[in-house]
């Protein structure tokens, strides 16, 4: 009875396989403060998909980063049409400076970002947005913040 | 079932019909929808879609409309997206060979326009390629494109109902099964 149970599950999680993710779950954003002044983001890409490295793009508010984060390398990828692109698998993490510190503030993080699975579809470009609250000089990282869910067009 | 019971052979009795239920289910799926990886249409949706107007990347407003009564492939896609651009020089030949017997493509792209006309040069593309911007990705996913992500087609018969949605590249070989079934 166990096994049958088992061998049915394992068909439904089969079945599941089949299906596409949400931009939002095959990209997935969060965020900490590491101190005032620093925020670290990071997207955790699905398994089957890919994040395009120059297609990232990260704001705050209020205020405004000091520089334009530094990427990490990615995985070259050959493009039929791109020619030769960076991608990211599996994780990208991000640190970005804020142009001054901000103890016990709150800002937003806006992060863009554009992607495909390996089945064969991309996704149209996508905006997460998080906010968490700076913590204290010499406080050390605050807590983990996910992205908001998005916002459902139907209900707007 | 003296026998079953002994050899315990029940479990996976139940297994074959675990399976069979489960297999059952998504052939029931894959045939409503034609991917496992579409949602059905929204009821109405497809008459909307035929209902609308959209600009092609000249800037002249195209009704889709005008096509009823061939078969419609409505194929959503980008020049950002490297599968759509793969794709299209298939749909291009297709549309030459069938376009006589009352086959019509229309692109909608999620797209600006100089970059759509740059890529139908490129390609030769001989159908529509009309203008929708990120709103279409809106009307793809009442389409049964379910996590707006391209290439998303769609395949309207003759009478205008869905015949086909396909999420992820389109192969021509099973495409020009389906038409061939509709024409």
């Amino acid at each position: 009875m166990a096994t049958a149970l088992v061998a049915a599950l394992f068909l439904v999680a089969t079945a599941a396989a089949n299906d596409l993710l949400p931009p939002e779950r095959a990209f997935a954003l969060s965020a900490r403060a590491l101190d005032e002044r620093t925020l670290e983001a990071r997207f955790a890409v699905a398994r089957g998909y890919y994040l395009y490295r120059d297609k990232l793009r990260f704001a705050v508010a209020p205020g405004a980063l000091a520089s334009l984060p530094v990427l990490p390398p990615g995985q070259m990828k050959d493009d039929e049409f791109f020619g030769r692109v960076e991608t990211y698998r599996k994780e990208v993490v991000v640190r970005l400076t804020l142009d001054r510190p901000a103890a016990g503030e709150r800002v937003t993080l806006n992060a863009e970002s554009q992607g495909c699975a390996d089945v064969g579809v991309c996704y149209p470009p996508q905006t997460q947005t998080l906010e968490l609250t700076l913590p204290a000089a010499g406080r050390g990282a605050g807590p983990k913040v996910d992205a908001a869910p998005p916002k459902k067009s139907w209900f707007n | 079932m003296a026998l079953a019971l002994r050899s315990g052979l029940i479990p996976w009795l139940l297994i074959g019909v675990a399976a069979a239920v489960a297999l059952a289910a998504g052939f029931l799926v894959a045939e409503r929808t034609g991917n496992p990886m579409t949602a059905p249409a929204t009821p109405g949706a497809p008459d909307a879609l035929l209902g609308i107007t959209l600009p092609d990347a000249s800037g002249k407003q195209e009704a889709l409309g005008q096509w009823r009564g061939k078969v419609l492939v409505v194929n959503f896609w980008a020049t950002w997206c490297t599968p759509c651009r793969e794709e299209m020089p298939e749909f291009v030949t297709v549309q030459r060979e069938l376009g006589g017997r009352g086959l019509q493509f229309v692109g909608i792209a999620i797209d600006e326009p100089a970059k759509v006309r740059q890529f139908a040069d490129e390609i030769g593309l001989n159908y529509p390629s009309l203008i929708g911007g990120y709103g279409a990705i809106e009307l793809s996913k009442s389409l049964g494109n379910k996590v707006g992500a391209l290439p998303f087609t769609l395949i309207l018969d003759r009478s205008g109902a869905v015949a086909h949605t396909q999420l992820g590249p389109l192969r021509e070989a099973k495409l020009r099964s389906i038409v061939a079934q509709l024409l």
